[in-house]
């Protein structure tokens, strides 16, 4: 029984705010975020994703990321980050944010 | 709600209006020859600024032509592409339509794609042209290809980058991604990501910047070409850029930035960094931001560690943000300063209350009192006239316009023009500067198409092809003079007279001045030009040009020598917030009369003054006659006329050049008022221009000498004022 958070088409830094709200609404349980939709993500929305993981490995909630469109994936390795900085899972705790780093290929 | 965006995008089309100035100043300085060397990285840089804000709003057709012309400036840059006349000329003609498309971003419009396109053709050819013969010319050898000459491949260098944005750099909605996606233009990318600075999710502003950027840049590039991709961002953001290392960096070198290192804080403030005496490895160690970097990219990082946070090297970038601070300029919204404007006019007023007080206390002149409220006064002067500079600007951005203008006409006209300006730096207030662009466009545009001859008349006239068109500013006596000169053939004053009997403006038989002639162009209607012409046709004359500068407070004179051309000078208060004014009274009023309004006073006589229907006399004045206009009548303070013998009488010049005379009691002297608006602070009154505050603290009107002037007109059956005095002159 997993809350879901679908993120819009634009993360840009207008969007920044809304996004946060909606992380923090979602606290405290297991949350599955669908980055299908996403054309564009700026630095500030990636703020945002990355602060939501650091909170949800506190917590020792699971944190997954689905179906990552093309754009969303690019721009996440463009930005020095990868879909591996934005999950966790809640059954032991992941690297710390931070050394997880996935180089690019 | 609000869009937060449309403030960030208003600030973008300003920033473009100073960029477009920018980039035609330049241009024009290149075609004149007196460009600096830094000149075309100025004028390239305004392109690519202006490329850079639209692609973030996604404005296509001006990113697509912007990306076009910086294409082109950057081989003229990079001495690709000579500057020739023609190639010139193509740059003016793409800023012109550049000024085109960021105008019709602004206000949601298309511009037409023909002439987008059509430059952009000329930019092909002019890249074709300027290219091949580039080649034979260049100074380095030939590049020789899979030779015994192959350069041998190099290791490439790696440039260090570290990239921390501040929130400024995003609410001016840049991005780091977009620049991320640039720089990999250059090279191949290795980006480290540094979240340390990250907070709690419950403490993250959306809006904040907390990340910082560690790249890696492999490819054969220049400082420059990085320092490019952060050009506009350079200011909102710390940006260090390590160049890549001659030999590979010992592992026990301490971790640091290399001789060499050039820091950018705020506002473009650079300093190279020299290494501080033999770090603590361990203090350095310990400053390190714990990077994302994981142990895999071990060997990379021993080869170029990433650049740890210094004490020396945090306490230089803080000293560059200090720096940055203290900028040259800043921007203030305009109603500040008109805020500021409005209560240093208050002062003004209070001040000449208490001097009114003082003097009627009969404290002595040399009383410390005395003396000392003449040091405020001083001091409020002094206050007024800085708050006043404040607002005042270069004529420069309305000067700047011109050229644009002068090539369209021209092209227009099949005229050759040059147009020659003076005075770009003399200043005035804002106020003012908006407000005589329209006039001036209009008498250049006059100017080429009626005061130039065409290029075959000028060569049988021994004249040189290319006319000149002067535009001059200058200060005097208080005031702004603004000269627009032609070397053309003057003032056609035969078919002038021959256009103002035909048209009943004056008496087939009148003796008129040479001046007079001269001056019968600003009259309503009047148009010398056999058939209108799309250029300075357009069903108006210049009686609108008139009209604008009569609404200023200004004065129109025109000079014209038979032959060598005609010389428009216009003058116009410094600005809009104070007036010269003479202080009359009427039937126990005080009234404002604009001095700029005000030929001559004078006192009637009786055997000048004649009767006309309707209560309205007429004086004779030098010949001709001129309607009077009893002041308290005409405002409803008095139902009784003055006898003329017994007022004060002040001939007039309304809109359109109409004269009138108005009679008062006495004339009590001339002052500087500062204007009250009458509609803000009451509501509007007929015949009443706008009020000010007295030193004895009563508000005197300031007469709308233009209403009052109409007013009379009207009710002396519609005869115009003017037609009266000219067609009866003898």
């Amino acid at each position: 029984m997993s809350n879901a958070l679908e993120l819009p088409t634009i993360l840009d830094l207008i969007a920044a705010p809304g996004l946060l709200e909606a992380f923090i609404s979602r606290r405290g349980r297991a949350l599955a975020v669908d980055a299908g939709a996403v054309q564009r993500l700026g630095a500030q929305c990636l703020q945002v994703l990355l602060a939501a993981r650091a909170a949800w490995v506190a917590d020792g909630m699971a944190l997954a990321l689905e179906n990552p469109s093309d754009e969303f994936s690019a721009t996440l390795e463009l930005l020095g980050a990868s879909p591996r900085d934005l999950t966790h899972e809640a059954q032991h705790d992941g690297p710390d944010l931070g050394a997880n780093k996935e180089l690019a290929a | 709600m609000e869009d937060p965006m449309a403030a960030i995008r208003e600030t973008f089309f300003q920033e473009c209006e100073e960029q477009l100035a920018e980039l035609e100043t330049g241009l024009i300085a290149m075609e004149n020859g007196t460009a600096e060397p830094e000149t075309v990285n100025a004028v390239f840089r305004a392109v690519h600024s202006m490329k850079g804000g639209a692609g973030i709003f996604a404005l296509d057709q001006l990113v697509r032509f912007a990306h076009v012309f910086e294409t082109a400036l950057d081989k003229v840059r990079s001495a690709t592409l000579a500057a020739t006349p023609t190639v010139l000329g193509v740059f003016l003609r793409a800023a012109d339509v550049l000024a085109d498309l960021v105008r019709a971003a602004r206000e949601n419009t298309t511009v037409d794609d023909s002439r987008t396109k059509a430059l952009v053709a000329e930019f092909d050819q002019i890249n074709d042209a300027g290219e091949a013969p580039e080649a034979v010319t260049r100074e380095a050898p030939p590049p020789v290809s899979g030779g015994l000459f192959a350069p041998v491949a190099a290791p490439e260098p790696a440039w260090e980058i570290k990239f921390t944005p501040r929130p400024a750099l995003y609410a001016k909605a840049n991005e780091t991604a977009l620049l991320l996606r640039e720089l990999r233009r250059l090279g191949e990318l290795d980006v480290v990501l540094d979240t340390t600075q990250l907070p709690e999710l419950s403490e993250l502003d959306p809006e904040g910047a907390y990340l910082t950027w560690h790249i890696r840049l492999i490819g054969d590039c220049d400082e420059a070409a990085i320092r490019h991709v952060f050009e506009f961002v350079e200011d909102d953001s710390v940006l260090v850029i390590t160049p890549p290392e001659p030999e590979p960096a010992a592992s026990e070198e301490p971790a640091g930035f290399l001789p060499g290192t050039v820091i950018t804080g705020d506002n473009g403030f650079k300093f190279e960094f020299f290494p501080p005496p033999m770090a603590d490895e361990e203090e350095a160690e310990a400053a390190a931001p714990a990077a994302v970097a994981a142990p895999a990219v071990a060997p990379r990082e021993a080869a170029a560690p990433p650049v740890p946070k210094h004490p020396a090297v945090e306490a230089m970038a803080a000293k560059a943000e200090a720096a940055g601070a203290v900028s040259a300029t800043i921007r203030v919204d305009l109603d500040r300063v008109d805020r500021m404007i409005d209560l240093v006019g208050e002062l003004v007023i209070n001040e000449a209350m208490l001097s009114q007080r003082v003097l009627e206390a009969g404290i002595a002149r040399a009383s410390g009192v005395a003396m000392a409220l003449e040091e405020l006064e001083h001091l409020t002067r002094e206050i007024q006239d800085s708050v006043m500079a404040i607002r005042a600007q270069p004529v420069r951005s309305v000067f700047q316009r011109m050229p644009r203008l002068v090539r369209e006409v021209a092209a227009q006209t099949h005229k050759q023009v040059r147009l020659v300006t003076e005075g770009e730096g003399t200043e005035v207030d804002k106020t003012v500067i908006e407000r005589i662009a329209d006039p001036l466009t209009h008498m250049i545009r006059n100017a080429i198409d009626h005061g130039l001859e065409s290029t075959e008349k000028r060569i049988a006239a021994g004249k040189p092809a290319e006319g000149t068109v002067k535009l001059i500013a200058l200060h005097r006596s208080g005031r702004i003079v603004l000269e627009v000169s032609d070397d053309g053939g003057g003032i056609n004053r035969a078919r002038v007279r021959e256009k103002a009997i035909e048209n009943g403006v004056i008496a087939a038989d009148a003796q008129l001045s040479d001046d007079e002639i001269d001056n019968l162009i600003f009259l309503p209607g009047f148009s010398t030009a056999a058939k209108v012409s799309d250029i300075s046709g357009r069903g108006v004359g210049m009686d609108v040009v008139r009209q604008s500068v009569a609404a200023l407070g200004g004065r129109i004179s025109i000079s014209s020598r038979p032959g060598l051309g005609s010389t428009f000078t216009l003058s116009l208060p410094l600005t809009l917030a104070v007036l010269d004014g003479m202080v009359v009274s009427a039937h126990g009023h005080t009234l404002i009369i604009p001095l700029s309004a005000i030929v001559e006073t004078l006192k009637p006589r009786a055997q000048d003054v004649f009767p006309l229907d309707h209560e309205i006399n007429v004086l004779a004045l030098r010949g001709g006659y001129v309607p009077m206009v009893d002041v308290a009548a005409s405002l409803g303070y008095s139902e009784t006329f003055i006898e003329p013998e017994q007022s004060v009488a002040l001939l007039v010049e309304g809109e359109g050049g109409v004269r009138a005379v108005l009679l008062v009691d006495a004339i009590h002297g001339q002052r500087q008022v500062v204007i009250k608006s009458l509609e803000v602070n009451y509501r509007a009154v007929p015949g009443i221009g706008a009020a000010t505050v007295m030193g004895d603290g009563r508000v005197a009107l300031i007469l709308d000498v233009d209403a009052v002037v109409r007013h009379a007109r009207s009710d002396a059956g519609g005869r115009n004022a003017e037609q009266l005095s000219l067609s009866d002159a003898s």
